[in-house]
């Protein structure tokens, strides 16, 4: 395996934890400072937030669409590959009735979804419960496979971080939280602890040097990644051609998770774990 | 013919062994069902289609939600249970059901702070409130709703409320395949044409009254002295009198039993019975607005009792409801989404294909994992066939992921058995497996257990992605993962 080097014997662990800690208190800010302007740590999106996306395709531009839409609450409209997404504003029952009336007589190509306000809130709450559970249950199979404190911290530390910075990252990409992309997230703090996993036990239950058992972990572990990483990308490709928003969301959250993975798992966990062993821990 | 001498070619007593082997049968006997379960063919316009049914964000299709307007609340009170609910019913002009002793359904909609206020002028305390109804009570209107969409001929329609944690239902999610927003809002707006008749002579009948003088119904309920089930329901004035002339004009209340009442609904009779002597005698002096009918004794009456209060609503649900959410996709989207999807499941499979023979260089080892990575997904689309579950984008995400993460889990156990790139005797391969076994279970339970609190909680769409997910983990487990082993053991044994 060639593909990059990286000799993790080289660096102390105060070194390898530098550049993730930096990146985490970012995040944390980025993280806080939205949670202060919209009340939630990502903006909430279509799903949470109530109102109607439309997806057509079409040829339309903008300001034709603009048009068509007039008499509706439109709020704004974007663009992806052939299909355009317009965002409505929540509106009563009528006016969404007589809306999707006008999208399936002038547009065959369509799909259309509309949420009221209160289900979004009560999903949003739902999805929060949802996700503060599935970290606090990873944590506990965490703790319980290990059975030692620092390593396990390490691990549910790394994958704290994942999230948050990856919420951070979906907020300056404008990426909104969904339904879709709670499936994502949730998808991340099962995921994101696999190669974590793979370390903490090749380290601490294996004999040998510790060097040699950390690159080996890293040989394994960057190609787990990878492989995960290409199936990934090739959904997001696909769903960007095939303008499958939900997907491209879906793909776009796991791609930004995974690539914060490497640098939790090979950084901070490694960072963590390495001077835990050197202090005499895990024998 | 010509064969290249491939170091991994094999004899056919090798494939026997590796096949007789439990694991590798196991894994066998579920790839061939799931490919009798999904059964790929062409239909008869010469389309593959298989038995996949789809989500409605795959095909055209439409689903609405609604929200009911109702409350289950806790209260507390001093006065006798049902003075204080009788009092409130009729202080809210509102249908209430008693769930237990400290819980009521309250079947109209008002905000906490009118509920404080009438509780506590009836002598109570509110305790609790919760907009939604009991779980009997959704149970009810899934029915009604079922029957209700049945009846206009519908294929392929789903009802399901969605529960919370606390056992409170606050939304029906009603998904229609093959129409459109329009055309569902008014299969769900529309109802049944109910209609009382009364026999003259033989099998001719005469009208009596229309569903809309029917001003309320009540729930089924049992006769304490004769045992017998009935349904309760209110005429309102100008319906009672209708009634009663119906009643004297026909014969009805002289000789009752050849002169029966017919309920029928849309062109059907749903009951049909005779005046009780009682009710007749008091029909000929004055008008009856509230009556029973009733349907026998026993699991058969309760039955007929339930489907009668269903269609003496006439498909109208017992709480008022409002559109929650709904969407639509148009056949054209839908085809082409599906098209996408398959083309991003077998790239994704050559993309993990490629990066795994770029690590191992070694087609023997690549082959093996990408096919064993292929049969996961197979498998359990074969399960999603079977139980036929409905594929959605979310779930096909989750699908994708199983592929990458799959995977990974096969690369775990080769590294761990080329551990210092010698191939182990057997008795240290089986060592070395069994460890690399335990980080992937430690591995799975995280993924798991992340995934348990989507398929407690009714997030919508998302269960069904939950579920999938779940089960792809633990086929890859139990299944994938040991025949896997002993494939690659043979295999490297070379």
């Amino acid at each position: 395996m060639g593909l990059f080097n990286y000799n993790i014997e080289k660096y102390s662990p105060q070194q390898l934890v530098v550049i993730p800690l930096v990146l985490l208190v970012l995040s944390l800010a980025v993280v806080a400072f939205f949670m202060a302007t919209t009340g939630m740590p990502v903006t909430p999106g279509l799903d949470f937030s109530g109102g109607t996306a439309v997806t057509i395709r079409t040829t339309d531009s903008h300001d034709q669409l603009r048009a068509v839409f007039a008499d509706y609450p439109l709020v704004e409209i974007s663009d992806m590959n052939d299909a355009k997404f317009i965002k409505f504003g929540t509106m009563d029952d009528a006016t969404s009735r007589s809306l999707s009336a006008l999208v399936s007589e002038k547009y065959s190509d369509a799909s259309i979804n509309q949420i009221s306000e209160t289900f979004g809130k009560s999903l949003q709450y739902q999805a929060f419960i949802a996700l503060i559970f599935s970290f606090i249950g990873m944590a506990i199979v965490v703790f319980l496979s290990f059975r030692t404190f620092v390593p396990s911290v390490a691990v549910v530390l790394s994958a704290f971080a994942d999230m948050v910075m990856t919420a951070a990252a979906m907020n300056l990409g404008g990426i909104t939280l969904t339904l879709g992309t709670t499936a994502a997230l949730l998808m991340l703090i099962g995921y994101s602890v696999d190669s974590d996993i793979l370390l903490t036990n090749r380290v601490l239950k294996r004999q040998g040097k510790l060097n040699d058992k950390l690159t080996g972990a890293f040989h394994t572990g960057i190609i787990m990644t990878s492989t995960t990483f290409a199936a990934i990308s090739v959904l997001f490709v696909v769903s960007w051609i095939g303008s499958i928003q939900i997907l491209m969301e879906i793909s776009a959250v796991l791609l930004i998770g995974l690539v914060f993975d490497v640098l939790n798992t090979w950084l901070t966990n490694v960072g963590i774990l390495k001077w835990y062993v050197l202090k005499g821990g895990g024998k | 013919m010509v064969r290249p001498e491939g170091r991994w070619e094999m004899n056919a007593k090798e494939i026997k062994t590796i096949v007789s082997d439990w694991r590798v049968a196991i894994l066998i006997i579920l790839i061939i069902g799931s490919l009798i379960a999904i059964y790929p063919h062409y239909d008869e316009n010469g389309n593959l289609a298989s038995n996949l049914q789809y989500g409605l964000d795959l095909q055209q299709g439409a689903w609405i939600q609604l929200e009911l307007r109702a409350e289950v609340v806790g209260f507390t009170t001093d006065r006798p249970l049902n003075d204080f609910v009788g009092n409130l019913s009729k202080s809210l002009d509102a249908d209430i059901e008693l769930i237990d002793a400290n819980h009521i359904e309250i079947r109209k909609y008002f905000t906490k702070e009118e509920l404080e206020a009438k509780f506590s002028e009836q002598g109570g305390t509110l305790t609790s409130y919760q907009q939604g109804v009991s779980k009997d009570s959704a149970a009810h209107i899934k029915t009604i709703l079922e029957n209700k969409i049945n009846s206009m001929g519908t294929k392929d329609a789903k009802v399901n409320t969605l529960a919370g944690l606390n056992n409170v239902v606050r939304y029906v999610r009603i998904e229609l395949a093959g129409v459109n927003m329009n055309e569902a809002q008014q299969i769900v707006g529309k109802q049944g044409k109910f209609e009382i008749r009364v026999q003259t002579t033989g099998n001719q009948s005469e009208h009596v009254v229309f569903g809309d003088k029917i001003s309320s119904v009540q729930v089924p309920e049992k006769d304490l002295q004769s045992g017998s089930w009935g349904v309760q329901f209110t005429l309102n004035e100008a319906g009672a009198a209708e009634f009663q002339n119906a009643a004297i004009k026909t014969g009805a209340t002289d000789d009752p039993d050849n002169h029966e009442l017919m309920m029928i609904l849309d062109n059907v009779t749903v009951y049909s019975a005779p005046l009780n002597d009682r009710l007749a005698t008091s029909l000929k002096t004055e008008q009856v607005r509230q009556m029973i009918a009733s349907t026998g004794t026993g699991t058969s009456g309760a039955t007929a009792a339930t489907n009668l209060e269903i269609h003496l609503r006439a498909g109208a649900l017992p709480v008022d409801v409002s559109i929650a959410g709904s969407g639509s996709t148009s056949a054209p989207l839908g085809e082409r989404y599906k098209a996408m999807v398959l083309l991003a499941g077998v790239l994704a499979l050559l993309m993990v294909g490629c990066v795994i023979y770029y690590r191992y260089r070694e087609s023997s080892i690549v082959l093996p994992m990408v096919l064993i990575n292929a049969s996961e997904v197979l498998i359990l689309l074969g399960f999603i066939a079977a139980i036929k579950f409905q594929l959605d984008l979310p779930t096909i995400a989750g699908l994708i992921a199983v592929l990458g993460t799959g995977i990974d889990q096969l690369v775990i156990i080769t590294d761990e058995i080329l551990h210092e790139g010698k191939v182990p005797s057997p008795n240290l391969y089986l060592k070395r497996l069994a460890r690399a076994l335990a980080i992937i279970v430690a591995a799975a339970a995280t993924v798991v257990i992340a995934m348990v609190p989507l398929v407690l909680m009714d997030l919508s769409t998302l269960k069904g992605f939950a579920i999938i997910t779940i089960l792809g983990v633990l086929v890859g487990v139990i299944i994938t993962r040991p025949a896997y082993g002993r494939i690659i053991m043979a295999i490297l044994s070379k």
